[in-house]
């Protein structure tokens, strides 16, 4: 197909909506935001120690004022743990058919096209293209590098790097907050609790950083709006796809 | 002034029959193996010869300290000094047993409950101070080597004892936690608490592992920043789109219709 009848298809088809989300996948995502917040806020309300505690024993007494007192905070932060990990356990169990190809395209990277993009969407996002052209100038072919935002799959690299911590991190998480959990009901050595205190709060606290530029990229970046309506429609316009998601789009297109 | 319950014991009073030890155990159902009182001795001195060998016994519990190193071990606050008695407690739905408080405590008053799997100790005997009563080791003792009371009462029997007389506190010179159990003139073992310690994780949290999470998160609230002040500030129009299927990529000065 040569370009002009591509470029003429695509004007056609500009406003045309493509698949992106199931509306399982729409509630998993929403599920997993609220869950993370609620354990986010009531988990930073468990620290007390003043030498530990990240935001502030403010936070601790507001957590406390809301649930009446320590013991009930701790109890809804494992009862909500608890059913965040069941109602996940269930769906990559039950819906492995969407998960797995989920997780295929989440950690399959390109390193030579994908480091190009996350140092110039990188570049481009703060200082602007003229930077990249400045950049081009310096480096004049060097490491291989062009003044191109290189196309991207299904998920850009940007979102890879987002989704590889927090599925591990989520892993990481689920797994020291169960041997917490377990430990005043059936754990004997305490070394672990201890260890699992620690990894549980820095975990926690890489995801959370992580979660700024989420949602940042999410609710605020320029163009970036298509991708936020779709986490309720399920549906992106085609040209976003094609700008964004190009080598998605292709496969899409030629059916595969 | 707030009360701070405390002990004052004359060890020298003390005879080793175990009644304060087996009163506690009973009282507080502490499981076998373990114990929330003690009573220490110096070992046999028969610098006399062996007629008149001696020991000196030392009564003791958890010291209620001033300065709580196993308070300050705990990450939930599950282990508390309370405000209104001045006793470390332990609330045991908020305790999960993590048990980073048992070696930071100088005096090993503290253990792990091998059913209930939480942290377990002496609470001057909550319950039975709730129902006006004394703790069970200071009732039970024959030769009244344990007073209990308020000392920031001026008329309570321990304060009057601690200003009329001399008395030591057992401390480890390195962790002096101000502890709340007094002995009078003079006592014996003293080389036994051991330094106040928290575990390697509760250490590292407090000493960089917070410090870190606040670095990783601050730099990438920078990087948002920088994000949206260029965005709302700098004009920066997009040369060309950005995609080009034959080399996975496409120079941004190359013209072609924008899609968007």
């Amino acid at each position: 197909m040569s370009d002009e009848q591509s470029i003429q298809k695509d004007d056609a088809e500009e406003k045309e909506q493509m698949e992106r989300h199931t509306k399982l996948s729409i509630f998993m995502h929403w599920f997993n935001a609220a869950c993370w917040l609620f354990l986010l806020a009531t988990g930073i309300g468990l620290i007390r120690n003043a030498d530990l505690q990240p935001v502030g024993g403010w936070w601790t007494d507001m957590m406390r004022g809301i649930f009446g007192g320590g013991a009930n905070l701790l109890l809804v932060h494992e009862i909500v743990g608890i059913l965040w990990t069941l109602v996940f356990l269930v769906y990559v169990i039950a819906k492995a058919k969407e998960v797995v190809p989920f997780l295929k395209e989440v950690f399959t990277i390109d390193p030579k096209r994908d480091v190009l993009w996350l140092v110039n969407k990188g570049i481009q996002m703060t200082l602007g293209y003229k930077a990249l052209y400045k950049l081009d100038g310096i480096l004049k072919g060097r490491f291989g590098y062009k003044p191109v935002i290189p196309d991207q799959g299904f998920y850009n690299v940007g979102q890879k790097m987002f989704a590889i911590p927090s599925i591990l991190g989520g892993v990481v998480i689920v797994v020291t907050g169960a041997i917490m959990t377990a430990s005043n009901v059936m754990l004997e050595n305490t070394a672990p609790v201890q260890w699992a205190i620690l990894i549980h709060f820095l975990t926690v606290g890489f995801v959370f950083a992580g979660l700024l530029i989420h949602v940042y990229m999410a609710s605020i970046a320029a163009g970036e709006r298509p991708a936020f309506i779709s986490m309720f429609t399920g549906k992106v316009p085609q040209d976003y796809a094609m700008h964004h998601h190009k080598l998605w789009y292709d496969e899409v297109r030629e059916g595969r | 002034m707030k009360t701070q319950l405390a002990m004052v014991v004359d060890s020298s009073l003390c005879i080793d029959c175990k009644g304060c030890m087996a009163a506690c155990k009973v009282e507080n159902k502490v499981p076998e193996g373990h114990w929330r009182n003690w009573i220490k001795n110096d070992g046999v001195d028969f610098s006399m010869g062996e007629t008149f060998s001696r020991m000196h016994f030392q009564p003791g519990n958890c010291m209620h300290c001033d300065v709580p190193t196993c308070v300050h071990a705990c990450p939930t606050g599950a282990t508390y000094k309370d405000e209104k008695d001045g006793v470390v407690k332990v609330d045991e739905r908020l305790c999960i047993g993590c048990g980073s408080c048992i070696p930071a405590c100088p005096y090993g008053a503290r253990y792990r409950h091998p059913v209930k799997k939480i942290v377990d100790k002496c609470d001057f005997c909550d319950h039975r101070r709730a129902r006006g009563e004394l703790p069970a080791c200071v009732i039970t003792c024959p030769t009244k080597a344990r007073a209990f009371g308020d000392i920031n009462d001026p008329d309570s029997d321990v304060s009057r004892m601690l200003k009329d007389n001399k008395t030591v506190r057992v401390v480890n010179r390195e962790s002096d936690t101000r502890p709340n159990i007094y002995y009078m003139g003079a006592t014996a073992p003293l080389n036994w608490p051991v330094r106040a310690q928290a575990p390697t994780p509760i250490r590292w949290w407090g000493d960089w592992a917070k410090q870190l999470v606040w670095a990783v998160v601050g730099i990438n609230a920078l990087g948002v920043l920088a994000m949206l002040g260029k965005q709302l500030f700098v004009n920066d129009p997009e040369p060309g789109h950005e995609s080009d299927s034959t080399d996975g990529g496409k120079p941004v000065e190359t013209e072609e219709t924008d899609h968007e």
